[in-house]
């Protein structure tokens, strides 16, 4: 199961005079992961598709923000 | 007395609009599946579907669209409340 955000620890410099970003995060929604969409996937019903924003619950993602705790929003 | 819409107006206009995401989901797959058959028929079976909903829907509360692509009541009343945004 793919995770929602992956994180990366930038390289901070010793010289660097603005407080360092410790840590980056991007989204990585499961369309990624699916490439060409197989056909006759599970399908949600009419109704949960349209309160889930898809009709195939591979493709559903909740797209969270993020760690509050880790990311800074710059 | 304000006009408030009856319970009915809701669920139908749900189910409208339920339908009609469907049928968005399955034209974006069918544009990259064209002959993915179960889709289509799929497809074509929403069609009908929303097209009775509408047909449901404007015997009870009027028109959905203007200039000719609904039906109008007596008197002329696609400008009445609530209007999209009021629902």
């Amino acid at each position: 199961m793919h995770t929602e955000y992956k994180y990366w620890y930038p390289y901070i410099s010793p010289l660097d005079p603005c407080p360092p970003i410790k840590v980056k995060s991007y989204n990585t929604p499961p369309n990624l992961y699916l490439g060409f969409q197989p056909p006759s996937l599970p399908q949600f019903q009419p109704r949960e598709a349209l309160f889930h924003g898809t009709l195939w619950p591979a493709l559903f993602s909740p797209y969270p923000n993020g760690r509050e705790d880790e990311v800074t929003n710059e | 007395m304000n006009k408030t819409m009856p319970p009915e107006f809701y669920k139908l206009m749900e189910d409208i609009q339920a339908v009609d995401f469907v049928l968005v989901e399955l034209s974006l797959y069918l544009d990259t599946h064209p002959d993915d058959y179960e889709a289509v028929q799929q497809f074509n079976y929403y069609v009908k579907q929303s097209k009775e909903l509408k047909k449901q829907y404007e015997k009870q509360f009027g028109p959905l669209k203007e200039y000719g692509a609904s039906y109008s009541t007596y008197p002329w009343s696609w400008d009445d409340v609530p209007w999209p945004w009021q629902i």
